[in-house]
């Protein structure tokens, strides 16, 4: 496991970069909850092609402007993708597990044998995560680290 | 895990040696291009695949390339001469310009790893660009493993009639990962934003538009076609061990940014994932069948012909987890549902509120996927965006939610194969005739179901001729050049359309005589389900036709035909009616009864009978044909 998270905690300058924004100065909060897929169905006959439209980026993740192309958002000194994958996480929190739950505990770096854990202090704090409709992916990972650092068993992932 | 460095690795050990002359160079280089040529190494059926030649099955030393993209070759000649390329591309890893991400080194690793084994390249020698582009790149993608993914059809969406292959990248499986976090190679076009669809789709079926491998996050694709395109995607695990997968990894940043021709029935997404497993596995052969059409399911096949499938997993649609859902819910609880939907959500509501916990909780969630399902490719609104967000601060008060439990359909690669051929024998109008048909792809309705979507029928290329027994007079009965048809029953929470769209030549009795006519049909409508194995539809229908005894040659026809699907062990039997009135006063009414006899996956007899009314007589049509799918 460990050498997949120490390439998920990129090269961040530093762990207190919660002074800043996450994703960076100027990146913005990450997306809005239930800003879903709008936009992307206009390609009706996009699969004679199976193409993809605009940036295709290879994989790579930095974009020109500092900001990550990817929707990824930096905190504590991981990378987390949280935007593109908003609407399913919240789901799952609700629901109280799930494949983007997953996602997410895998990008935070929590070990498996603390993932049911997490997936249940998160269900818990659904109302804490996401206090309303308009809350962005930003807000929900400051939320989400705010949880975790008053949680006994959780805190080890927020230093 | 350690192969991947060996690449980088060659240049750490680099550092230390000491930059050498050119002039040196020049003779090693020519030395390494002798070494080379003498034991004929462009000949290696792995220099071929990593430089995608295709030998000619005519002329043997004729070689053809479908990169069609300068950046991709170090010799000018490097399209057609796979020699030339390699002599080029040993002279380029020497040369010290341009430097960095550009040089040889970093853009071609799979090759300078492929030729240092077999001509043990003195490092020494080399130059040392910093690839730092490709380190990054790598410090992404961790990949031990490889499943190839594909999302079927959907029926409502020509485009993705049928269906679509990518690639996964995995990390080894003891690691916990999350495969949302796995990187998906695909190969599509590239897509201008400022076109638009129509043009698009046409440079897409034509080869207008160059194709490229693209990598992204898998959680993207799952979103693409689970969520957005309502596809249920099948995952099939390679048997590929770490070090073809690295070999492949190698060679996918060699594709980077390269453009490929691209066309839709042949060269297309599927054909080039063969192309790059055949990379990772040297001496396997998946792409020669495919010269006509490589259709997904087909290239689905020949990877498992060649034992390379490990093992298979279902990921269901969005739509398909709601429908599930929905199915399990009490039926009594529907009536909740649909206010739920409708109506501001309020759960004081004394019909929710004496339901148990579980039922509550049921509802719940099942008016969440519902109104996200409905919410598919709309613009955000507040209103609904509330509601959302409602009803899943109220579903996280329950205890966890479990998942529906989906019983996977039949693998579509244990369907009956793509192309058909047909034998049959008929009694029209007091005639008898012999029939011989053959079609390129894929299904119809009627055909041997297993593998196959329900009332989903997509017909490219079919031809058939007939005999007129008493007179032995052969002639052409139809050349369809497609004849899709979807049917989607509709219910209380869903309301999709049904259509169909066909075109070619056909032959129809008007004016007293069998005429083959040029045509274009289409129709709109509804479908409904009778119970699980049964559904009944209703077209309004348009059709325009070019038959040489109309007063303007071509005449359009408004019609409308209505019919039942019955699925059964036996087979799949239709009933349908049609009629529709020309403009110029012929008419034509058909009605048919067709039952498919399933022998085996490949194999099938087909009953029909049918009855005919025109202007001028009516009679009747009696058939029975064997169908072979190969």
């Amino acid at each position: 496991m460990k050498k997949y998270i120490t390439s998920i905690i990129l090269l961040t300058a530093s762990s207190t970069a919660f002074a800043e924004a996450p994703g960076g100065p100027n990146c913005g909060w990450g997306n809005m909850l239930f800003d879903g897929t709008s936009g992307l169905g206009n390609h009706i006959f996009a699969s004679t092609t199976n193409g993809t439209s605009g940036n295709a980026t290879f994989g790579m993740t930095s974009g020109t402007n500092g900001c990550s192309t990817n929707g990824t958002l930096t905190y504590g000194g991981k990378e987390i993708v949280m935007s593109p994958i908003m609407d399913e996480f919240s789901e799952d929190v609700a629901r109280g597990h799930g494949d983007a739950l997953d996602a997410v505990a895998v990008m935070m770096g929590i070990e498996p044998q603390d993932r049911d854990a997490f997936a249940e202090t998160m269900h818990e704090n659904f109302a804490v995560i996401f206090p309303s409709e308009d809350v962005t992916a930003g807000e929900a990972l400051t939320a989400m680290h705010g949880i975790m650092q008053n949680d006994e068993l959780l805190t080890k992932y927020t230093v | 895990m350690y192969l991947k460095y060996t690449f980088l690795s060659v240049f750490t050990c680099l550092l230390a040696s000491a930059t050498a002359l050119a002039a040196d160079n020049s003779s090693y280089i020519h030395k390494l291009q002798q070494r080379a040529d003498d034991s004929n190494l462009w000949q290696h059926r792995e220099w071929l695949n990593l430089g995608h030649y295709r030998q000619s099955k005519i002329i043997t030393d004729n070689y053809s390339n479908a990169v069609d993209d300068e950046h991709f070759f170090y010799s000018d000649n490097g399209k057609t001469s796979p020699q030339a390329e390699l002599d080029a591309t040993l002279a380029a890893f020497f040369s010290e310009q341009p430097g960095g991400n550009e040089h040889a080194l970093c853009r071609s690793p799979a090759r300078f790893n492929w030729l240092n084994q077999h001509l043990q390249i003195d490092a020494a020698r080399l130059p040392q660009p910093v690839c730092s582009d490709y380190i990054e790149w790598r410090s992404h993608i961790h990949a031990e493993s490889a499943t190839l993914v594909f999302p079927t059809y959907q029926l409502n969406s020509p485009s993705s009639m049928f269906g679509h292959t990518l690639l996964r990248l995995d990390p080894a499986e003891d690691e916990n990962w999350s495969d949302w976090l796995s990187y998906a190679v695909n190969f599509g076009a590239n897509i201008n934003n400022d076109d638009n669809s129509l043009f698009y789709a046409w440079k897409g079926l034509t080869g207008g538009y160059p194709g490229q491998f693209i990598v992204m996050p898998y959680y993207e694709k799952i979103k693409e076609y689970n969520r957005i395109e309502k596809r249920d995607i099948w995952e099939y695990r390679l048997n590929l061990q770490p070090s073809e997968v690295e070999l492949l990894v190698t060679h996918l940043w060699e594709l980077k940014d390269i453009n490929f021709d691209y066309y839709f029935f042949t060269e297309n997404c599927s054909y080039r994932l063969l192309e790059l497993i055949e990379v990772a596995r040297p001496g396997i052969e998946l792409t020669d069948e495919f010269v006509i059409t490589a259709i997904p399911a087909d290239t689905i096949r020949s990877v498992e012909d060649a034992g390379l499938i490990e093992s298979t997993s279902f990921r269901p649609s969005q739509e398909t987890v709601t429908k599930q859902m929905i199915t399990d819910l009490p039926t009594e609880d529907y009536a909740v549902l649909e206010t739920f939907l409708e109506q501001p959500l309020d759960t004081q509501d004394p019909a929710f509120q004496a339901l148990d916990d579980a039922r509550q909780q049921a509802l719940l969630g099942t008016t969440y996927k519902l109104l996200r399902l409905r919410q598919n490719r709309k613009a955000r609104d507040p209103e609904t965006a509330s509601k959302s967000h409602l009803l899943l601060a109220k579903l996280s008060r329950y205890p966890k939610t479990p998942d529906p439990l989906i019983t996977p359909p039949v693998k579509p690669e244990t369907g009956h194969l793509s192309k058909r051929l047909t034998l049959g024998a008929l009694e029209r109008d007091g005639h008898g005739y012999t029939e011989l048909g053959m079609r390129m792809s894929y299904h119809s309705l009627e055909d041997n179901e297993a593998g196959y979507m329900r009332g989903a029928q997509i017909n490219i290329f079919g031809m058939a001729l007939r005999r007129r027994n008493s007179t032995g007079t052969v002639y052409l009965q139809s050349a369809n050049f497609a004849d899709v048809f979807s049917l989607s029953p509709r219910s209380r929470f869903f309301s999709p359309l049904s259509w169909r769209v066909r075109g070619g030549l056909e032959r129809v009795f008007s004016d007293d005589d069998e005429r083959l006519v040029g045509h274009v049909t289409g129709g709109g409508g509804l479908a409904w389900s009778l119970h699980e194995d049964s559904m009944v539809y209703s077209l309004l229908t348009a059709r325009l036709e070019a038959n040489s005894t109309f007063t303007y040659k071509v005449d359009p026809a408004l019609g409308a035909a209505a019919g039942g699907l019955y699925h059964s062990a036996i087979g799949t039997g239709r009933t349908e009616i049609n009629a529709e009135k020309f403009t110029g006063g012929e008419y034509r009414i058909n009605f048919s009864l067709t039952q498919n006899l399933v022998l085996s996956r490949n194999n099938a007899l087909q009953l029909k009978f049918k009855r005919e009314w025109h202007n001028d007589r009516d009679f009747n049509e009696v058939g029975l044909s064997y169908n072979f799918f190969f």
